[in-house]
């Protein structure tokens, strides 16, 4: 019981925090893009609120980022609580005219965890911390079942043709929520709904041998034909989907990090590597979803069971 | 090795002639001969090439295509085709109640080189007549580097044969199930019918044949992979 409460909670909080945690970026940012488009959102620490001067009918007050710029922020009126070094994650204007940067809208104050902004990205960056370790638990679940898929043909336990099937099961969900994940994102984010990037081929292969593999179940009424004839498919199976998943995304050119021409440009992976704040909630939740994958196998197994018991197959 | 006895063709005077042969080889013989009686796999074959052809050729009736869409267009083909003819090397012994009778007579490991030895032959027929009518059909269909060409669609064939054998015995133990003998074979044919591809583009080409070096590669490791992995999955297939 004890690591049911653990793994829910772990879940829910790491997801509290891939959505909540403001993705804020700095006052180069903003000059490097310049005037016009959404209101763009920084992280600045005002260091002395009593600096502030009255600009038509707001205050504009220095502000220092992250990275140490300089810069005015101009505020519509007195903000309440300017306090020596508050640090505020403000969505703001450029204004090129007189280089001030206008504030929109305050979104946290004194915020404990900020997100980098990504160019090019901002907000959309949150897909890593689902689609990430969906699409690694289909593949993670593809290797359960080829693990209990082996040891049935060694051993002819019923019980291991169920876990197979079951972690098959399971994997083709989160094989399906990897692909309308990001495929929903892909819209957005580099516009249409389907590329054929070598990562979306490879989970495409995935999907196909995943439907295979039912297919062939459902092909075969008698349990152990059924259980020989899937277990085989799966080791067969698992023939080309290295190839797929883990050499050709990494040696062809792409759109997703860490294709052959990924010059690792922004705090993603590649050069610099993902950004240590990012990283920590992307482990946690890949650890939680793990753990929610191993638990939902467990109850597949005890329906299983019990079935058995009360005589069904 | 055991070793089986097998009258391989009668002599004139009736008497039979004996000899010992690997039973793999007798397999071969024995399949050969099924089909020189009947002639039903080679006869439906080659229609079914013949009409796919021809539904290509009615569609693209005096376009010009590029090297890519043809490369592409002769797999489509290839693949179909051999769909058809690779699945029936077990759905046979189970048509004709054969199945008791080959467990019984041979090990599991020479039942399965001598269906993939003749279903390397199916291929690699399959695969040269194919190439010759879309050579005959297809106008504008120009092969630039003939080697390549010929080692990538004979590599092709063998590795079709091979990922190809065990599925075919997976489809007959499970009832027959014809239809789904594509859908189990594409995923695993994936990387080299991506291979195939791309190495057939580029000998229809003028460019280097060292570019098609990684895909030959892959081929050929393929291959070599498949074989191995389905001469071991064969026995739980095969045997109850």
């Amino acid at each position: 019981m004890w690591w049911k409460t653990l793994l829910f909670t772990w879940i829910a909080v790491f997801s509290a925090m891939a959505l909540v945690v403001p993705v804020a970026g700095t006052f180069d940012a903003v000059r490097a893009r310049g005037c016009g488009g959404a209101p763009y959102p920084v992280r600045a620490t005002i260091p002395d609120p009593r600096a502030g001067v009255h600009v038509g009918n707001g205050i504009a007050v220095p502000a220092v980022d992250r990275n140490g710029n300089r810069a005015m922020l101009v505020f519509p009126a007195q903000p309440d609580g300017l306090a020596d070094g508050r640090t505020y994650v403000v969505r703001v204007w450029a204004d090129s005219a007189s280089r001030l940067f206008h504030v929109a809208s305050v979104v946290s104050i004194d915020p404990l965890w900020t997100f980098p902004y990504i160019a090019g990205l901002g907000e959309r960056a949150r897909i890593i911390f689902f689609h990430v370790p969906t699409a690694w638990l289909s593949v993670i679940a593809f290797l359960v079942s080829l693990w209990y898929g082996v040891s049935y043909l060694r051993r002819r336990r019923g019980e291991d043709d169920a876990l197979s099937a079951a972690s098959a099961g399971l994997g083709l969900l989160f094989c399906l929520l990897a692909t309308a994940t990001g495929s929903l994102w892909a819209k957005f984010n580099w516009g249409s709904f389907w590329n054929w990037d070598p990562r979306e081929t490879s989970i495409f292969v995935l999907l196909l041998v995943y439907g295979a593999y039912f297919a062939l179940r459902s092909a075969v009424e008698d349990a152990g034909k059924r259980a020989v004839l899937s277990a085989v498919y799966g080791i067969l199976a698992f023939v080309s989907v290295p190839f797929f998943i883990f050499i050709v995304p990494r040696v062809l050119p792409g759109l997703h990090p860490g294709s052959a021409d990924d010059t690792g440009s922004g705090p993603i992976l590649g050069g610099g590597g993902i950004d240590m704040g990012m990283r920590v909630v992307m482990y946690a939740l890949l650890v939680g979803f793990t753990g929610l994958f191993s638990w939902m196998l467990r109850l597949a197994d005890r329906v299983h069971r019990l079935e058995a018991e009360r005589g069904h197959d | 090795m055991p070793r089986t006895v097998l009258s391989l063709f009668p002599l004139r005077d009736g008497k039979r002639r004996i000899m010992t042969i690997h039973p793999a080889l007798a397999l071969l013989a024995k399949d050969f001969r099924g089909e020189w009686r009947t002639r039903y796999a080679v006869n439906t074959l080659l229609m079914f090439i013949v009409v796919t052809l021809s539904v290509v050729v009615f569609a693209l009736a005096g376009e010009t295509l590029t090297s890519g869409v043809q490369a592409g267009l002769l797999w489509v083909v290839l693949f179909f085709s051999a769909m058809n003819g690779m699945s029936r090397s077990f759905l046979s012994e189970e048509e004709r109640g054969t199945t008791l009778t080959l467990r019984l007579l041979a090990d599991p490991s020479a039942i399965y080189l001598g269906k993939l030895l003749f279903n390397l032959v199916l291929a690699l027929l399959l695969n040269v007549f194919i190439v010759l009518l879309f050579l005959v059909f297809l106008e504008g269909f120009l092969i630039r580097q003939p080697g390549l060409f010929l080692a990538v669609i004979l590599g092709g064939g063998a590795g079709v044969a091979a990922a190809t054998t065990v599925i075919a015995a997976m489809i007959a133990r499970a009832g027959s199930k014809g239809p789904l003998f594509p859908v189990l074979s594409f995923p695993v044919l994936l990387p080299l019918l991506m291979s195939g591809i791309s190495a057939t583009k580029i000998a229809m080409e003028e460019t280097e044949w060292t570019l098609a070096l990684p895909e030959l590669g892959v081929l050929a490791s393929y291959i070599a992979v498949v074989v191995a992995a389905s001469f071991f999955l064969f026995d739980f297939v095969w045997k109850d």
